[in-house]
């Protein structure tokens, strides 16, 4: 079947099949090497996209019900400056992430500030429990979500306070 | 089996044709319950499957004074975004412990109420609540209680061809609440389930009772929660645990979850109940 959607700005038309999951289309299809399928079951979090808007695991949502869709992948906001700012703070507080989860842990913050501008320590905490890993440690990871939320306040509203 | 080409009904009316066509049609709406389930690369559906979350008719939500009626197709995470105090207590605590942020904005509602291997964690509370679902079938509309998505054995039951298209949810609060969840992990197990208890007390007098405990099966006895209802929070604590006595034998004869731990949830909730 041929699904319609919108995957980081632009219309595609994607070919799959129909027990087909998502994160595996827009892998193979169009080559976003940021999603990783890797336990199929919602689990690791190394396949988070914005599907509407809205933070999913793609693993978990078959192909074809994203028809008419809008997709955004963490290739269509890893040169943007939410980003760069994410990847700076974690370097601040000394809390890079490993290969295998750095983009989930992107984009689970991403979406956190996106929604919560001061995000408090127990929200991070939950947020980034959606990624499967422990190679970092924790308390540097809320210093840097703290961090990386003043930057982009300041940017934004032109404040970094909290 | 797998499936052909999948429906994209933009309509109620086009989801009851499809109902009416297709009997064994399986109606997607977040897919999370069906999709977690499987950790196969290809994912195994019924023949027939139609997707139904961009139906806009069904994620509108209309808010009254006495209740707040919700599209099925309204996301969890839909419903925690409501200004908040809109949903009654402890619904919101109830919400956010299921699953994870990611799939609360893919699950549905609908799809909470709807699952027909066990009961989710919405259903203990809403049963509790008296809230209603609206039943869409191709002969007609009606308005059930969500106890009626429970069987005579305790088991869920939801009626053939039929489209839970809406849920009433009634406002009114409750001052005592009790709610537990059991069990770890983003999908429920046979070790999962919720345990609710709400009551109403006026002047150390329990004036309104309910308890509802739920998993792969549902555990609920109304004419108890009648007879609870008039006793004093003072209440002799010989007469107490003749009441978790008489709940306790009711519930071994089901014999689907643990005893000791449904037993523990019922001593803490009547503890904090009758002081």
């Amino acid at each position: 079947m041929i699904i319609d959607l919108n995957v980081n700005g632009e219309p595609k038309h994607l070919q799959a099949r129909s027990g087909d999951r998502l994160v595996d289309v827009l892998r193979d299809e169009l080559s976003l090497s940021s999603l990783l399928p890797d336990c199929l079951s919602g689990k690791c979090g190394r396949c988070f996209i914005f599907m509407d808007g809205r933070l999913v695991l793609s693993c978990l949502v078959p192909a074809f019900k994203a028809k008419g869709s809008t997709i955004q992948s963490y290739e269509a906001f890893k040169d943007m400056p939410d980003v760069k700012e994410i990847i700076l703070a974690m370097e601040k507080a000394e809390a890079l992430p490993c290969a295998f989860c750095r983009t989930g842990k992107i984009m689970a913050i991403l979406d956190l500030l996106g929604r919560s501008p001061l995000p408090e320590e127990k929200e991070i905490l939950k947020q980034l429990d959606m990624v499967a890993c422990s190679c970092t440690d924790p308390v540097s990871l809320v210093k840097a979500v703290g961090m990386a939320a003043e930057m982009r306040n300041k940017r934004k509203f032109n404040r970094a306070d909290k | 089996m797998r499936i052909s080409e999948p429906y994209y009904p933009t309509s109620t009316a086009e989801i009851l044709t499809l109902i009416r066509a297709n009997p064994e049609i399986q109606i997607l709406a977040g897919g999370t319950e069906i999709v977690g389930s499987q950790t196969t690369r290809a994912l195994e559906f019924p023949a027939q499957v139609a997707s139904i979350a961009k139906v806009q008719e069904l994620r509108k939500t209309i808010r009254t004074e006495q209740f707040i009626e919700l599209g099925c197709c309204t996301t969890l995470t839909g419903l925690l975004s409501l200004t908040p105090g809109t949903l009654p207590d402890p619904l919101p605590e109830i919400i956010d412990s299921i699953a994870n942020h990611a799939i609360r904005n893919v699950a549905t509602i609908g799809g909470n109420l709807c699952c027909r291997s066990r009961f989710m964690d919405l259903w203990p509370y809403l049963a509790c609540m008296d809230a209603q679902v609206e039943l869409k079938t191709p002969s007609g509309t009606r308005w059930a209680s969500v106890s009626h998505l429970c069987g005579e054995e305790g088991k869920p039951s939801f009626p053939r061809m039929a489209l839970l298209s809406r849920v009433r949810i009634p406002l009114y609060s409750y001052n005592f609440i009790f709610h537990r969840k059991l069990g770890l992990g983003q999908f429920p197990g046979r070790e999962t389930a919720s345990f609710v208890c709400i009551a109403n007390i006026e002047r150390g007098k329990i004036e309104d009772f309910r308890l509802a405990f739920a998993g792969v099966q549902a555990f609920r006895l109304k004419d108890r929660e009648m007879s609870i209802a008039g006793k004093k929070t003072s209440s002799a604590s010989k007469e107490v645990q003749a009441i978790i006595d008489d709940y306790m034998s009711a519930f071994e004869s089901q014999d689907w979850f643990d005893r000791r731990l449904f037993l523990s949830l019922l001593e803490e909730a009547f503890e904090r109940l009758f002081s």
